[in-house]
């Protein structure tokens, strides 16, 4: 699953805070790349299922992160 | 599929029933963003929650961690929306009331900062009560062991000198 985190509203020090702590999942990975006014994370799981949970999940942290640092990075 | 949910602005609100989800699109003239954050935040723990910015406006999308807590599809999802609705609102309406309040706020806590760090003026030492009792002791705690336990004086006797014969050793 491909999540498209917009730059105005995450911040890309939380996305990557969120998946430092993602990281240790097994058999999970995760490609992060720009495209213009995203971060564009790709979650790859054993199954579409657990890649679509494990996404959501990210996002949710990464939102989290964003709104308990005050927003996107200046 | 996405399909619109009965009484809910057209436009604004696409359900996606299979998925449980609902997309909901913010004015962002209306609702800042620190406002959405403030109603996303309350709903992380129930839903999934994705943010994105579409020109000028904000679009939430709102997935339920446990669909079967969705109670009867649609009818669930509005409830959600309504929700979220009510609580970006109240966000928003808090955000303006401290806007509103900023000037007052400031000023109160400039005045407590103020009268704790500064010194008193002259007219502020002449007005002080410098006859007013320390503290109250109504437990006598201030008070010394003679004063407390001095043994009442006989009716009719008289007043000996201070410190005299009442002062008994210990």
């Amino acid at each position: 699953m491909i999540l498209r985190f917009h730059r105005e509203v995450y911040a890309g020090t939380a996305i990557d805070a969120a998946l430092g702590r993602f990281a240790a999942l097994a058999s999970t990975r995760f490609d992060r790349s720009e495209d213009g006014d995203y971060f564009v994370v790709e979650v790859t799981a054993k199954t579409e299922a657990r890649s679509r949970r494990v996404a959501l999940e990210l996002g949710n942290f990464a939102l989290g992160l964003t709104i308990e640092q005050g927003g996107p990075d200046r | 599929m996405s399909e619109s949910l009965l009484g809910m602005p057209p436009g604004r609100v696409e359900a996606d029933i299979g998925e449980a989800a609902v997309t909901l699109t913010v004015p962002g003239a209306v609702y800042p963003l620190p406002a959405v954050y403030a109603a996303a935040y309350c709903f992380i723990a129930r839903c999934y929650v994705l943010v994105d910015r579409d020109g000028e406006d904000l679009r939430v999308v709102l997935t339920a961690k446990d669909p079967a807590g969705i109670h009867g599809g649609a009818q669930g999802l509005r409830a959600l929306v309504g929700e979220f609705a009510n609580e970006l609102l109240a966000s928003a309406w808090r955000r303006e009331i401290t806007r509103q309040n900023r000037g007052l706020i400031e000023s109160v806590t400039m005045q407590a900062f103020g009268a704790a760090m500064g010194p008193p003026s002259l007219d502020d030492l002449e007005a002080f009560d410098f006859s007013d009792e320390p503290f109250d002791d109504p437990l006598g705690i201030a008070q010394s062991w003679e004063d407390k336990y001095r043994k009442p004086k006989p009716a009719g006797s008289e007043p000996g000198p201070e410190g005299g014969e009442e002062q008994g050793g210990a």
